[in-house]
């Protein structure tokens, strides 16, 4: 499996999307980092991650798949976003 | 009244933000001198509406006293509650060390209108740019409910929590409940109200309100228990008051500031000023059997003063239908007739106005009113110093609730406000 971290969506656009849909300030660098945390020890709760994913889907002009607003930490949700808009390209 | 075994619900802190200041203190000191905070609407989006003059909470730096998440993430109305309650809890200087148990510490909130502004940015949305654009926060940002969930959130509370939804006296009406909390076995519940209804969508919702004062003149635009009478002015804010179990905080060294000794709450119909004579009696009536305290023990009564001549009236007759000639005689003042009527967040304003007062020994005046054409003492001018033991607060809604809360002096009065005050 390819590391979608590196995909599409990056590290530091997914962290200016935090910031940006649910007010939660994170250092890229710390979000690459504990990449394997859950979006919880960020502090983006659910709804924050919806607005994520919303925000994506108008970006790119896709729907994601329900799956991406169940991705609990961001290396799971980088793999899987960028695999969608990967395979959908 | 109280039996062995009684647990008693004392406030140990007090959270304020409202026209007259952030902070408990320079809202007291703003109340005690009487300012006249009324002024004209500045708030974007509203200067076209007849509403010309309301309260606003003015210097409110919610950056500066909130985090980032809670700042995208809720209305103004939690703001202020969010910021009201975390002055509540250190005035009471009560930190995570001194509670035993996060299911200890419950949260009880009212609110009459809910989070407009943030609604309306959402709904904007909606229409202008397609439900795409409308952001999920939107879900919790504008219910009633969110000040009581963000405050517990926020603190890691997971005690008891309540939302009284609600017309005015609702903000009366959480402290009994979460006095109610105490007794049956919470050790601390931060309860109160604030609202936010100086926004464009909040505004032209109240402009229907027959009591609404479209006055443009700040300082004759509410004048409760005047002949110039005219309505009342809508305010901003509110505030949040931290309630213990009376043994509870004696033992970790806090001071019972005043007892929630007795509330009754009754319900007369919407716009029927005549009959909240009644209502308001009755509830005056009950809450003072409660607290088991006689008509005559009553200092002072912070008066609902919805400004309206029926209202007015049916007030000062309530008062001495329920005290008797003690009625004419007691101080009575509404302060808020400086600052506006910040709905379910009004009564609450006045509950920790009371506590203060008697505190400072002080009846804080009844600002723009002069020349009162009721049989009621009004304060009015200036602060008037008095032995104050037992405060009544009432208060009545718009769509026709009514509520008296009565407070007692804590045990643990200490002489030094007093002298601070003079």
């Amino acid at each position: 499996m390819t590391d979608q971290m590196t995909g599409q969506v990056t590290v530091e656009e997914l962290a200016a999307l935090m910031k940006q849909t649910a007010g939660v300030a994170v250092d890229p660098d710390d979000l690459r980092q504990r990449a394997g945390s859950g979006f919880d020890a960020f502090g983006l709760d659910s709804l924050g991650l919806l607005g994520v994913v919303g925000e994506l889907e108008k970006r790119y002009g896709r729907d994601m798949p329900e799956r991406a607003e169940q991705c609990r930490t961001p290396r799971e949700f980088l793999d899987f976003v960028n695999g969608v808009l990967t395979a959908e390209a | 009244m109280n039996p062995p075994g009684t647990r008693r619900a004392v406030v140990t802190g007090i959270g304020v933000v409202a026209p007259g200041g952030i902070g408990a203190e320079a809202f007291w000191k703003s109340a005690a001198e009487g300012h006249t905070l009324l002024d004209r609407v500045t708030r974007e989006g509203c200067g076209h509406l007849p509403l010309k003059v309301a309260g606003e909470v003015r210097g409110f730096d919610p950056a500066a006293l909130i985090e980032g998440n809670h700042l995208v993430q809720t209305d103004r109305f939690t703001h202020f509650a969010m910021a009201a309650a975390s002055l509540a809890l250190e005035d009471a200087r009560l930190g995570r060390a001194d509670v035993g148990s996060p299911y200890s510490v419950g949260v009880v909130t009212a609110a009459g209108s809910g989070g407009g502004e943030f609604g309306q940015r959402e709904l904007q949305k909606l229409w202008g740019r397609g439900s795409r654009h409308v952001g999920p926060y939107q879900s919790i940002a504008w219910f009633y409910a969110a000040s009581t969930g963000q405050i517990s959130i926020r603190g890691g509370f997971k005690g008891p929590c309540g939302v009284v939804a609600a017309d005015e006296p609702g903000g009366l009406d959480a402290l009994a409940h979460a006095a109610r909390a105490v007794a049956r076995g919470t050790g601390t519940v931060v309860a109160g109200a604030a609202e936010a209804p100086l926004a464009p969508y909040s505004m032209v919702c109240q402009l229907g309100y027959p009591e609404l004062s479209t006055e443009g003149d700040p300082e004759r635009a509410y004048r409760p228990f005047t002949a110039g009478a005219r309505g009342f002015v809508p305010a901003e804010g509110g505030a949040m008051l931290v309630l213990e179990e009376e043994c509870a905080a004696l033992d970790r060294g806090a001071e019972p500031r005043a007892t929630v000794a007795g509330h009754a709450a009754t319900f007369t119909g919407a716009s029927r000023r005549e009959e909240s004579r009644e209502g308001l009696a009755r509830a005056i009536g009950a809450a003072l059997a409660e607290a088991g305290c006689a008509p005559g023990e009553v200092d002072v009564v912070f008066a609902d003063a919805l400004g309206t001549p029926e209202a007015d009236r049916a007030e000062a007759l309530a008062i001495t239908d329920a005290l008797g000639p003690h009625g004419r005689r007691v101080p009575v003042t509404a302060p808020k007739a400086g600052t506006g009527r910040a709905y379910c967040g009004a009564p609450v304003l006045d509950a920790a106005a009371a506590v203060l007062a008697m505190e400072h020994g002080l009846v804080p005046p009844t600002p723009n009113v002069f020349d009162v054409c009721h049989d009621l003492d009004l304060v009015t001018g200036r602060a008037r110093s008095a032995e104050l033991r037992t405060a009544l607060v009432l208060s009545r809604g718009l769509m026709g609730s009514n509520a008296a809360l009565v407070l007692r002096r804590g045990a643990g009065h200490p002489t030094d406000r007093r002298s601070a005050s003079a």
